[in-house]
């Protein structure tokens, strides 16, 4: 069963039509972009599938259930913005996700957080805009989820970052689990992903394995991106 | 699930409140002694620290009241409507989960604060002559009027204490309400949350008056006077009590529908 | 550092060509154990599902056996291992012929060319 599904799923904003008859299916074990221009509807799908907005039309299902508290349960997000509180310190934080989350792996994540040379006692209003990013990244990924939900996370972030950002999903990877990243900066995570869904307006338009698009159109996904979404 | 929600919601709060406390406290035993100094007409200079102390006392007290509230109002504004929201919704916790830990941890230090005024008020006129002899005459004022004995029953006490609490989860919700209302659109949140506030007071204060006036004979004897004092003082706190909860409900109802259909994070 | 992939051929199949690579020039020795699907693929910075279809191929080629619980080896078939590094000289030397021809040159003194070069490199 895939563990992410949508069927003809709409959302409207009023007289805005943020996503428009998408069809997904994503099979645990795979590592799937999300891949389209600012305002295409990246953000809009994965607040749909954590439950945080409700579908205007079609379904959404995570492991065949519409969401709700126990598909939480399974899904690991990470917003596409630093949401931890600032008033936390490393080791809180921890506690947090432990007491939350039956499948955080809190040994794991207070090894990465001394590999960053993140003190447990530090707060995060402390820490740098990049260590944030990075402590939150550890936080989502160090959970044993069925489904990851990364949004826009190699953004605004240096090289090395994104480097690390990539190592974590690679060395996290389950064969159980699904990885959804959605991006605009294809270059770097092309090589992490199985396959890609181009959205733009709200609707699908292309959906492929990344091997199947090079093999069959000669060229990186990057470039095919910017042929499709061409200005 | 709840459990640890309070727990975190504890760990948030009890830093700010905690602290404010142990000041007024402090601030309350400095209030005493400032007491005692002022009345023996101490030097100029005593004087005018006598006279801070108080003053800082005083302000402490109001300090800690308005802290109290604005905490409330602020935990839920950044826990749940700010980035913290993209923590919180996606937790597996339900949204009766979410706003019930909010109100019981904002009820509980309205409470405790009352308490830390209470026993502050009391340190500040610990063994001081003339608040004794003002309680002793409070006292025989109760003694002599029949009204006023029912005021001595343990039930009043509790009638009171459950009044004192559900105002409180009230007070709050109204706010929770207001909020989540003004959050869930895009632009001004900040400003329409204040404007619902009071619109939503505005249309509860109509709503209670109609209510009032409709069942005009409920309560006639109230103001024919023809009743009995000590039944009726029970009666009217219960009352009060029902008036208060169906406000919360509501109240309660609004911000759980906002935050299930209608939540808005950027 | 991750490793050097293009962007126009499939991942899997740059995967293959650099495992390959390793083998033939020794570092992953024949009967060597293979680094796991997933520590491969983190250094070199891909998907393990791709890397995985990259084992099966070599597999099926006969250019690595799985042994049950023990992980991948390399094969211990040395002409197999020389094959494969004439294959992979063969597709370079094919890959430059073309690039000297667009150039004009023809057959002999491409040879001459190679000769020249070769000994200034000094071998």
């Amino acid at each position: 069963m895939p563990i992410f599904e949508c069927r003809d799923l709409d959302k409207s904003f009023g007289q805005v039509r943020a996503l428009d008859g998408v069809n997904i299916s994503i099979e645990p074990g795979r590592i799937v972009g999300l891949l389209g221009p600012n305002g295409s509807g990246k953000t809009t799908l994965m607040k749909l599938a954590n439950g945080l907005l409700t579908p205007s039309g079609g379904e959404l299902l995570i492991n065949g259930s519409a969401p709700d508290r126990n598909t939480r349960a399974i899904v690991s997000y990470l917003p596409e913005r630093t949401c931890i509180p600032l008033w936390m310190s490393a080791g809180q934080l921890l506690d947090f996700y432990r007491d939350f989350y039956t499948d955080f792996r809190r040994d794991a994540a207070e090894k990465m957080f001394g590999r960053l040379g993140i003190p447990l006692k530090q707060k995060v209003k402390q820490m740098s805009k990049g260590t944030r990013e990075k402590a939150q990244l550890i936080l989502v990924m160090s959970r044993r989820a069925g489904l990851y939900l990364l949004d826009e996370p190699i953004g605004g972030v240096d090289p090395a970052a994104r480097d690390f950002i990539l190592d974590t999903v690679i060395s996290n990877y389950n064969p159980e689990a699904a990885v959804v990243i959605s991006t605009h900066i294809i270059s770097d995570v092309e090589k992490v992903l199985d396959e890609v869904y181009f959205i733009n307006r709200g609707e699908i338009v292309l959906h492929d394995s990344v091997d199947a698009i090079r093999e069959e159109k000669g060229m990186s996904v990057d470039a095919l991106f910017r042929e499709v979404f061409k200005c | 699930m709840l459990g640890k929600l309070l727990k975190h919601e504890f760990r948030a709060t009890a830093r700010i409140m905690g602290p404010l406390y142990l000041v007024l406290i402090a601030l309350s035993i400095c209030a005493n002694l400032s007491i005692r100094i002022l009345d023996s007409s101490p030097a100029a200079a005593l004087t005018v620290l006598g006279a801070i102390l108080l003053a800082a006392f005083g302000l402490a007290v109001t300090g800690t009241v308005i802290v109290a509230v604005a905490l409330m109002v602020n935990r839920f504004r950044t826990n749940l409507m700010g980035d913290e929201g993209y923590i919180m919704f996606t937790l597996p916790v339900s949204v009766d989960q979410l706003v019930v830990s909010k109100i019981i941890v904002s009820t509980v230090w309205f409470i405790a604060t009352a308490a830390a005024v209470l026993v502050s008020a009391l340190i500040t006129a610990f063994r001081i002559e003339y608040v004794e002899k003002a309680v002793e005459m409070i006292s025989e004022l109760i003694r002599i009027t029949p009204g006023l004995q029912a005021l001595k029953g343990a039930a009043v006490i509790v009638e009171v204490l459950v009044l004192a609490v559900t105002a409180c989860a009230s007070f709050s919700l109204l706010f929770y309400a207001a909020m989540s209302i003004g959050h869930s659109f895009s632009n001004h949140k900040k400003l329409l949350s204040v404007v619902f506030f009071f619109v939503i007071q505005f249309v509860m204060q109509t709503a209670g008056s109609l209510v009032i006036l409709a069942s005009g004979t409920l309560f006639k004897p109230w103001f024919s006077g023809d009743i009995e004092i000590i039944p009726s003082v029970h009666r009217a706190l219960w009352l009060a009590v029902l008036y208060v909860l169906i406000r919360g409900a509501i109240y309660y109802i609004v911000t759980r529908i906002m935050l299930k259909k209608h939540l808005n994070l950027e | 550092m991750k490793w050097q992939l293009r962007s126009d051929a499939p991942i899997y199949s740059q995967l293959i060509e650099h495992i390959k690579l390793g083998i033939v020039s020794g570092e992953f020795p024949p009967g060597g154990k293979l680094p796991s699907v997933r520590d491969l693929a983190g250094e070199a910075g891909v998907n393990p599902n791709t890397m995985q279809r990259a084992f099966t191929e070599l597999e099926r080629e006969g250019l690595v056996n799985a042994q049950r619980t023990s992980g991948r080896y390399v094969t211990e078939d040395h002409e197999m291992i020389e094959e494969t590094k004439k294959d992979l000289a063969r597709a370079k030397i094919k890959d430059f012929l073309e690039a000297m021809t667009r150039l004009g040159y023809g057959a002999d003194e491409i040879a001459a060319l190679v000769s020249e070069q070769a000994s200034k490199e000094g071998s």
